[in-house]
Parts: C-alpha cells; structure tokens; sequence
C-alpha cells in the first residue's frame, strides 16, 4: 500500500529534517522551506492529504498560507505547528475551521501521528 | 459732727419761731395797747395774720420743693424713657448681631460641609489615583514582559524542537536496532527529563504573560499551581521544601489563565523570601460550597500585626529599594477581586504566613 504524502512547511531546515526523519517510515513526507514552495508542491500533488505549517515564515505567516492553500484544494486538513504560544490570528483560524488543530514546538511526534491516523483512517 | 437733716431744721426753727412769737407777741401787743377789748380784736388780727403769713411761707416753701421734686421726677421719666429706649436699641442691635452670627455659623457649617465632602473627594481621587498607577505600572510591564517572553520562548522554543525531534529519532533509531544499552538508556531519559523540564519553564512563563482581558477562560488551578513551582524552581530548591495537599477533585475556576498564574506567583514568591535558611511551603487545596480554597503558609518570618493590615496597599513595601515595588500583593488582590473571590492573610512574627484565597467554581453549563 503506498503511504498517505503528508506536507509540512517550515523555514528552518533543521525542522523539516526532523519531521520527516521521524515521520518517513509511516507517510511519505514532502517538505517545503515558505509558504510559496509549499503551494507549488500542492499543485502539483493533488493526493496530499494532510498539510502541517510552522506559524513564523518568510514571504508569507503559516494561516496566510493555509488560506491560500485551501482555496487550492480544500480537501486537505491543515494544521499549524509553532513555537508561539496560541494567538488571536490562531484561534480564529481554529474557531472558522480553516485548521483542524494547532500543535506546539517542540512537537510530539505521537499527539501529531495519532492525529494524522485519524484524518487518514475516517 | 453729724448734720441735722433739712426737715427736722426747718420743724425746730417753725417752733421756736412760733413760741417766741406766741410768748412775747401779747406782751408787746400789751406795751402799745391799753384798752382790753382793742387788744382782743388785735390778738385775733394777730392769730389771723400769723396763720396768713405762715400760709404764704409754707406755700412758697412747698412749692418750691414741690417744684424740685416734680423736675426730679420729670427728669427721672425722661432717664427712663431714655432708658427704655437705649434697651429696645441695645436689644434690636443685638438681635440684629444674633441674627447676622447665625447666619455666618450657617454659611460657615456649608463652608466646612464641602470642605468635608472635597476632602473625602480628594482621598477618593489619591486612592483611584494610585489604584490606576498599580494598575497601569503592572500593564505596562507585563506587556513588555509579554512581548519579551513570546519572542523568547519562539526562539526556545525551536532548538528544543530540535533536541527532542533528534531525541526522539534516536529512541526510534536504537528500538529499531535492538540496541539496549543502560547507558545509552540513561543518557536518553536525561536529555528527555531536560527537554521536558525546559519546554515546561517556557510554557509557563508564556502562560504568565499573555496578554488577554478575557475572564472566562478555563483556570485549572492545580495546573497553574504546578506551573508556577516549575517557574521558582531555580528560586526555592535546596532551600524550601514544598508540601502540596491537592483535593483529588479537579479545580476549575473561569477566569484569566495569566493573571492567575500572577496570583500564585506573586504569593510563592513572597513565602520563598520570607524563608532565610530552610524552610517549608504547605499548599493545600479543597472544594467546599461550590468554591475553591487555595491555602500557602510557609515558616517564615512572619509579618508585624501593624504591617500586616498594609500589605495590599499599592507600593507599600519593607522591602531595601530596588528589591521590591510594593506592587505584588496589591496586584494579586485587584486580580483576586476581579476573579469574584476573597483573599485574606494571617502571620506571626517568627512563625510564619498563611494566605487563603477562595474563587469561585467554573458553572457547570
């Protein structure tokens, strides 16, 4: 069975690294450095099903992004994975169902892998 | 020599004058007139004429006492007069000043009455004055603080990112391997212990500073409690035992999550201090009558009964300058009183303090 392809997007290679070195042996991970790489990498993969941003990027912050990203492709569930602390601009987010759910660094691999099960399996 | 009075005079001279007149008048009548019936016609002329000018002596003598008397008394109804007059003057006078007197107590009573109400007026603007200044002091820094904390715990935040993600592929990595290794099993659970203990301390400091005005956000106290003690762990270990007797229930209070953690900051932070060498903090907790009470006492030193009634006042402090603004309690009491709960102290000297806040329950919907 191929693995489900998850997109996380983050400025900081060291993140991307980690996130796919611990996440690879269950999805196939693509990574994406702003949120306009990010983008493209959607167009161009229709079968992504989760998409994971950091909050704090160049060109464009992670809910601008997944605004963006969604108006693509809205079968995505979107979540957003930071080192801040909840913001009003996040909970919005949270409260008109644009992300699923927010996550905070430094991540637990579980509570996000559990979370991708779910938006997989249902 | 005492003087003989006028009337007693006049009497005595009347009949000494009478008796010569009577005793020696017939006989000089007698050496003039010879004939016997002549000499009785004259002595009734001479008893006529004698009462005549007694008469007229008498009544110019009467009349001219008489007249005295009357000007007496004329003069003495004009004094009175005179005299009834100067009273009902004096009296209107006076009724006149009694009136103006009173009047002026009157204006003076208002006088003092505003100067009453613009005193209690004034102490009213001090205490909104340096309720406001609290208020406004503590804003400002816990927004800069905030900002600071926000920014700080980003920037923390991402390097542990790194640690436990390379931490957790290593678990991964020696799982995957088979490799059981005690060291190696140490050395992972130390650095977990650490990541954990970090991720705390950032976590706890972002929730102190957040910057929100909502008072319904879900307040688990036990949590906020817990987080404040890994906040002063630094602060209190190796110095201060802490006892914690948490109800089994959980504590939920609607509320401000920061400012809460403020409060408990703010009142551990004291108990530390006032502990010099060793010490112990008891925290205790209990639901009772839809409320949460929160007890700390500590062994410390204790605060004096006439300090101990100033203790919420803004900027009071016993505190060497620069160590302390005065602030802290006076804030945790505005935020306790914001929270609809209470918040009371009780100390000896060289005993120890004990604060209980009680808050109410978050409704149950």
């Amino acid at each position: 069975m191929k693995k489900p392809k998850i997109l996380y997007v983050d400025d900081e290679p060291i993140n991307l690294m980690l996130f796919e070195a611990n996440l690879e042996k269950k999805y196939q991970i693509m990574t994406a450095e702003n949120g306009t790489k990010g983008l493209e990498i959607i167009s161009e993969n229709s079968d992504i099903r989760v998409v994971v941003s950091d909050m704090k990027m160049p060109v464009m912050n992670g809910i601008e992004f997944v605004r963006r990203a969604r108006e693509m492709s809205a079968g995505i569930s979107y979540y957003i994975l930071t080192g801040f602390e909840i913001t009003a601009e996040i909970q919005q987010a949270l409260d008109t169902g644009l992300i699923r759910r927010y996550f905070k660094k430094p991540f637990n691999i579980n509570e996000i892998s559990s979370e991708i099960e779910i938006v997989i399996n249902g | 020599m005492a003087r003989i009075k006028f009337e007693h005079r006049i009497t005595f001279i009347y009949i000494i004058l009478g008796a010569v007149w009577i005793l020696f008048s017939d006989s000089i009548l007698k050496l003039f007139i010879s004939d016997i019936d002549n000499l009785s016609e004259v002595q009734t002329l001479k008893g006529v004429s004698y009462v005549v000018i007694t008469a007229i002596f008498f009544y110019f003598f009467i009349r001219k006492h008489l007249s005295k008397l009357r000007n007496t008394e004329h003069e003495l109804e004009k004094h009175k007069s005179n005299l009834q007059q100067l009273v009902e003057e004096k009296t209107m006078n006076l009724d006149h000043a009694i009136t103006e007197l009173s009047n002026t107590n009157i204006a003076l009573n208002e006088k003092n009455d505003i100067i009453n109400q613009q005193n209690a007026k004034l102490k009213k603007t001090l205490k909104e004055l340096k309720d406001t200044q609290t208020h406004l002091i503590q804003v400002e820094k816990m927004a800069s603080l905030g900002v600071l904390t926000a920014g700080i715990s980003h920037e923390i935040n991402n390097p542990l990112n790194y640690i436990l993600g390379g931490l957790t592929g290593l678990e991964n990595h020696f799982a995957d391997e088979k490799i059981n290794d005690q060291k190696v099993e140490l050395y992972l659970s130390s650095i977990r212990t650490g990541v954990n203990r970090a991720t705390a301390i950032v976590s706890g400091l972002n929730q102190l500073t957040r910057n929100r005005e909502t008072y319904e956000e879900d307040c688990d106290i036990h949590g906020i409690i817990n987080n404040c003690l890994t906040i002063l762990d630094g602060e209190l270990k190796n110095k201060i035992e802490i006892k914690k007797q948490f109800s089994e229930q959980p504590m939920v209070v609607s509320g401000n999550v920061g400012k809460l953690h403020q409060v408990f900051l703010n009142i551990l932070i004291n108990a530390g201090q006032s502990i010099d060498d060793q010490g112990i903090i008891t925290i205790s907790t209990e639901i009772k009558k839809e409320k949460a009470h929160i007890k700390i006492s500590d062994n410390g030193c204790g605060i004096s009964k006439e300090n101990l009634s100033k203790i919420t006042d803004p900027f009071f402090t016993t505190k060497e300058p620069g160590k302390g603004t005065g602030l802290g309690l006076a804030i945790t009491y505005n935020i306790i009183e914001a929270h609809k709960g209470t918040i009371s102290f009780m100390s000896t000297l060289n005993k120890g303090t004990s604060v209980r806040i009680a808050l109410p329950l978050k409704k149950e919907k």
